[in-house]
């Protein structure tokens, strides 16, 4: 790895109720706190909270997306890349009305048996600059795939 | 160690894959245009990684009611086409963390992870 670590500030995304909606309506899911404002307030969430894999529409619904990071910086066609691993570790809820500002690094990038594998790590921070996720992917170029 | 209930879901269909394009921002078009997803060496349209993680992580939340994820890391073990259904399992290994798996009905693996609880952080 070059010694300048290369570092991507995705733009401040406002987490807003109809795109949570969205989100928890394509993964089917049921639980309501995600559909309805009274019933996460009597769940006692401030708000309708994020389900846990939202933080991919953070880093894909942003005016400084994924895509930009991909070509741009890792010089890499986005939709050539397959998702080999994914972590998280969650620290304080992320709400409707939250602007969530997410920062990516380039913590390695090596190739293995002819393919090129690129470890990256995002922290999510809040309105109050919290901490409240951080997501490590393996992405895996996809020089050719046999499924 | 504690066998988690099995939940079996409805087999992904082609207009799950572009909702959850249009909901996650994820546009790959070998998730939803099978031209591209056989130019790039595949037999068909395949479903997003972070689409499974997302049942993976309602899995949880589905056995775990009252409490919430601390942390949770997954593997993708192989691409899943449409009209599979995903079988989805699990164990509570000690007190807060497990472990899943999500694999096809003929018992192919397409995510294993690992999973630690925490009490609801609201």
């Amino acid at each position: 790895m070059s010694e300048q670590p290369i570092i991507f500030n995705y733009a401040p995304f406002l987490i807003e109720s109809g795109k949570i909606k969205e989100f928890a309506k394509a993964l089917q899911l049921n639980n309501p706190v995600y559909l309805d404002e009274e019933v996460a307030k009597s769940a006692g969430y401030r708000g309708i909270p994020a389900p846990p894999t939202f933080t991919t529409v953070i880093d894909f619904w942003n005016d400084r997306s994924f895509y930009q990071l991909f070509s741009d910086f890792l010089k890499l066609n986005p939709n050539n890349v397959l998702h080999g691993e994914q972590a998280y570790e969650y620290y304080k809820a992320m709400m409707v009305g939250d602007t969530i500002s997410a920062q990516v690094r380039l913590k390695d990038q090596f190739c293995k048996k002819g393919k090129n594998f690129f470890l990256l790590e995002t922290v999510y921070k809040n309105q109050w600059n919290e901490t409240v996720a951080i997501g490590r992917a393996t992405i895996i170029e996809m020089l050719e795939v046999n499924s | 160690m504690i066998e988690l209930p099995t939940i079996i879901k409805n087999p992904i269909a082609p207009i799950d894959l572009v909702k959850y394009s249009g909901a996650s921002g994820d546009f790959n078009e070998i998730h939803t245009v099978p031209a591209v997803a056989q130019d790039q060496g595949l037999t068909g349209i395949i479903v997003h990684g972070m689409f499974v993680m997302g049942w993976a992580a309602a899995a949880i939340e589905e056995w775990f009611p009252n409490r919430q994820l601390k942390s949770f890391s997954v593997r993708f073990q192989a691409v899943t086409h449409t009209e599979t259904v995903l079988v989805i399992t699990g164990n509570l290994l000690a007190g807060n963390e497990g472990e899943i798996l999500v694999e096809d009905r003929e018992g192919h693996p397409k995510l294993v992870g690992t999973f630690v609880l925490q009490k609801k952080n609201l």
